[in-house]
């Protein structure tokens, strides 16, 4: 579905993504995982237009997306979930997820993004609840929930997501996973970047460990998960440096 | 048991793809992790972000088995120890032998290459397959139990057995199949219509034959006298390991697990790639091996890739393997050996100075490939000249035996040392 080969992207002269390939294929759910700055976000900005200057290939289902700008990419069914949740804090949640319609109001869809309210809400009737109060009021959980929510009303086919556990309680980051997993049981492809590589192995099909801008490793995400390396950097287990005893 | 069929029958842009990706984040391991990968990329300026396909990997440099033992034992792994679970050594064709290290994945991977080899070789849940290889060649062994077991077959595994127990284990425990080397597989067949019983005694149908290739005609033989169907697969009996290319049901060439190993064919002299159909040197890089990456490793086989897709329908590409050398390795029953290893282990056993003596110039040895009651065995011709034929011949005699009896124990192969009068040779 989502097929990057050679990419290369750079803030100034730096070069933070140095030759990245790698694929997602449809409905499944692919990770990235890796340290901070290791070049995982550059990624999905480049995938969503918001990254000026990129080398390589990128194509969704068989089409390039070198030279699309944002609107452009969200027409061809690609949404950003991303870091930080970004929800306009002043405005009501159900504004805040009108604001993923956009494009829909914008070929005045109102019927299809009536439709997308109502799966939205089905799916997080916490917002529902809500729908009325201004997103800045809502907790850390719900308002990556709304993040998600906003996303899917422009009814994605691949969903970007970046760092969605971020800042939240292991409670919240198992059902924000949770309902990725739905998400990804309703058909929708998903690109999670992810420092919670536990959390995020633990749902995706596939993964890539990232390292200063390049994939060190890559494979079926079970594997990952019972790597020794991966486990000693990116899971939590006390076993010092990641290649230390050579 | 997961044989990654997918990959079989993949899109060829859809393959490329996942093997860029799989040799891209090796290369980058190989740097990271492994100081002798990392000097040599750095000494020939090359940038791993400019891999961008895989015809690019032959901007890369050759590693071989010098460069194995020049890093004896630990030094090309790519991982620490404590993530190694298995150690397999094997004699290696240098002065050291060969190490090589698996990570748990690793022996998922050699459990999932072996599987689908002995699947698509026709072997089931049904079948007793019983692993008769020699002991320089005991690794291949275990992989090929895992793989079988994990297909769920009834393995009997490799043990070192006389001929008698042997065909007696075939009869009695109703093998299926047998996996053997070509020359240990025609031992079985010259003596199975020798004895009492007779080859309707035995369930045998497969026979998959590993080490060495076989010809044509031999092949056929076998086929009629036991009444079995032979399938060839081709590995390396140091590294990596067995079955990285095998033949499907069409038995034309074999199919390369392109998903773990790309195969590249070059002209041993030069170096540069060499064109489908064309023979030459086979070159390999592992695409998910963890512990133990080989970049470019020169094989020393001499192959040519297909260029025809195969009738069968899977998207592997395919080598045709005779068994030829592109160097001085004498491959027996599998086993290969170079031949410095025979010369070093004699001088060693005689105790003669890192200079030959001039009446007795083991560097002018000559090799043969013998059989000896069909087992094969490698016979080695010394000239001597007339200054060594007086009282000390005896004791070069006792020494000799010691000779052969520490290169039978290091390489598993039986070697007889003879002394030629050099106006003989």
């Amino acid at each position: 579905m989502l097929r990057i080969k050679n990419l290369k992207c750079y803030y100034g002269r730096i070069m933070a993504v140095k030759g990245v390939s790698l694929s997602v294929k449809k409905g499944r759910i692919v990770t990235l995982i890796g340290a901070n700055g290791s070049g995982k976000s550059t990624i999905l900005e480049a995938i969503c237009g918001l990254l000026p200057q990129w080398e390589g290939e990128i194509t969704y289902e068989d089409i390039s997306l070198k030279g699309f700008d944002p609107p452009a990419i969200v027409k061809q069914g690609i949404s950003l979930v991303p870091e930080g949740r970004l929800v306009f804090p002043p405005l009501s949640v159900l504004d805040n997820l009108k604001l993923g319609a956009y494009t829909m109001y914008r070929k005045r869809k109102h019927a299809a993004v009536k439709q997308e309210l109502e799966n939205v809400m089905s799916l997080f009737p916490i917002l529902h609840k809500r729908a009325k109060q201004a997103a800045g009021t809502l907790s850390g959980g719900e308002q990556q929930m709304l993040a998600i929510g906003r996303a899917l009303m422009s009814n994605p086919r691949l969903l970007l997501l970046d760092e969605p556990s971020m800042g939240l309680a292991p409670l919240i980051v198992e059902k924000i996973f949770q309902i990725l997993e739905t998400l990804k049981n309703k058909g929708i492809t998903i690109l999670l970047v992810e420092q919670n590589a536990q959390a995020a192995l633990q749902i995706a099909d596939h993964g890539y460990v990232f390292e200063t801008g390049t994939v060190v490793l890559q494979g079926p995400a079970s594997d990952l998960l019972e790597d020794q390396g991966v486990k000693r950097a990116y899971l939590g287990k006390d076993y010092g440096e990641f290649y230390d005893d050579k | 048991m997961m044989t990654n069929d997918e990959f079989l029958t993949m899109h060829e842009d859809e393959k490329t793809q996942l093997q860029l990706e799989r040799l891209q984040s090796t290369l980058n391991r190989a740097y990271r992790n492994v100081p002798f990968h990392k000097k040599r990329f750095k000494e020939l300026g090359i940038d791993l972000s400019e891999i961008e396909s895989l015809t690019d990997l032959a901007r890369l440099p050759f590693m071989d088995r010098q460069d194995i033992s020049e890093n004896y034992p630990y030094n090309l792994f790519a991982v620490p120890l404590r993530d190694i679970v298995r150690i397999h050594t094997s004699p290696g064709t240098t002065q050291n032998p060969t190490v090589s290290g698996y990570t748990p994945q690793d022996l998922s991977s050699w459990q999932t290459i072996l599987a689908r080899a002995l699947k698509i070789s026709g072997i089931t849940p049904h079948d007793i397959l019983q692993i008769t290889l020699n002991p320089g060649l005991a690794n291949w062994g275990r992989d090929y139990k895992y793989g079988a077991e994990a297909l769920g077959a009834s393995v009997i595994p490799n043990t070192p057995l006389s001929l008698e127990k042997k065909l007696m284990v075939l009869r009695d425990y109703k093998t299926s199949a047998l996996i053997s080397t070509p020359a240990s597989a025609l031992q079985l067949a010259t003596h199975i219509p020798k004895k009492p019983i007779t080859t309707s005694a035995f369930d045998l149908k497969t026979i998959i034959l590993v080490g060495e290739s076989i010809d044509k005609t031999e092949r056929k033989a076998m086929e009629d006298a036991l009444n079995v169907k032979i399938w060839c697969h081709y590995g390396l009996s140091e590294v990596p390991g067995p079955a990285i290319a095998f033949e499907c049901e069409v038995h034309e060439g074999l199919h390369m697990n392109e998903d773990y190993f790309l195969p590249e064919i070059v002209d041993p002299a030069s170096g540069k790639a060499l064109p489908d159909n064309q023979y030459g040197e086979l070159v390999l890089t592992t695409l998910a091996t963890r512990a133990f990456p080989l970049i470019r490793f020169r094989t020393g086989d001499r192959a040519k890739m297909i260029k025809q897709t195969c009738s069968c329908g899977r998207g592997l590409r395919r080598i045709e393997w005779r068994g030829e050398r592109t160097d001085d390795l004498i491959n027996i029953d599998g086993v290969k050996i170079h031949k410095k290893q025979i010369q070093r282990s004699i001088q060693a056993a005689l105790e003669f100075p890192p200079e030959f003596p001039p009446e007795f110039p083991i560097d002018t040895a000559k090799f043969h490939v013998k059989h000896r009651d069909e087992k094969k065995y490698l016979e080695v011709w010394i000239p001597v000249n007339e200054h060594i034929f007086s009282d000390e011949i005896k004791g070069l005699e006792a020494l000799i035996q010691i000779a052969e009896n520490n290169l039978y124990k290091n390489i598993g192969i039986p070697v007889s040392i003879r002394l030629k009068e050099q106006r003989t040779f």
